[in-house]
């Protein structure tokens, strides 16, 4: 059981810090290729925004849930 | 699909929570309740800031940079701040937190598969008629 918790204790604030880089590196590319994009075609932005929007909302929901996760991880170690 | 897309999900996620709401106080309780009430209302507000982020920011236009400052300094506090105070809070259970975090998502999910099912998207003129319902 100790070790168990060792272990948890250890992969939980690893897997929390590479949800984050995940989460980092996809709105980041998200953004990317909505200014690509925005820059191609000016006319179409508002539908980049949306679908930016409702994308950029997934990947922080991810985030999110990764918080979570750890908390609730963090709430058995004690 | 337009920018309505996202005030139309925020009022169809406010209404599933009021119709939630006595049937989560009937059977789950006050707290469970409360915390997936605060888990939307959490949801709600970064979905809000996230959109008028993403309006303000990325834009073919020229950027009001006071303005996206500003927005990005409101959301990124309130968002990650008032999530770890909420789960800080003894008597919210995290999952119920979760469920009411993901209320706008699973709205917004159905929406986009009704309009993909429909075929809203498609330039077609018998569709127009159908834009206003989803």
């Amino acid at each position: 059981m100790e070790y168990f918790g060792s272990m948890l204790a250890l992969a939980a604030p690893l897997g929390l810090g590479l949800a984050a880089v995940g989460s980092a590196y996809g709105i980041g590319r998200a953004v990317g290729s909505a200014m690509e994009a925005m820059g191609r075609q000016p006319e179409a932005a508002g539908k980049i925004q949306v679908a930016m929007i409702i994308g950029a909302a997934f990947i922080e929901a991810l985030t999110i849930y990764a918080l979570i996760a750890f908390f609730m991880a963090m709430g058995k170690l004690g | 699909m337009g920018l309505d897309l996202i005030s139309r999900t925020l009022k169809t996620s406010a209404i599933v929570l009021l119709i939630f709401l006595p049937f989560g106080l009937y059977y789950w309780g006050v707290f469970p309740t409360l915390a997936v009430l605060s888990g939307a209302v959490w949801g709600f507000i970064n979905l809000i800031f996230l959109s008028q982020l993403v309006r303000t920011v990325i834009r073919p236009d020229k950027i009001d940079v006071r303005r996206a400052v500003g927005l990005g300094l409101i959301k990124f506090p309130l968002l990650y701040g008032s999530g770890y105070f909420l789960l800080k809070i003894d008597r919210f259970d995290p999952i119920h937190l979760l469920i009411g975090f993901s209320l706008f998502l699973a709205v917004m999910v159905l929406k986009m598969l009704g309009r993909v099912i429909l075929g809203l998207d498609n330039d077609n003129k018998t569709n127009k008629n159908l834009q206003g319902a989803l």
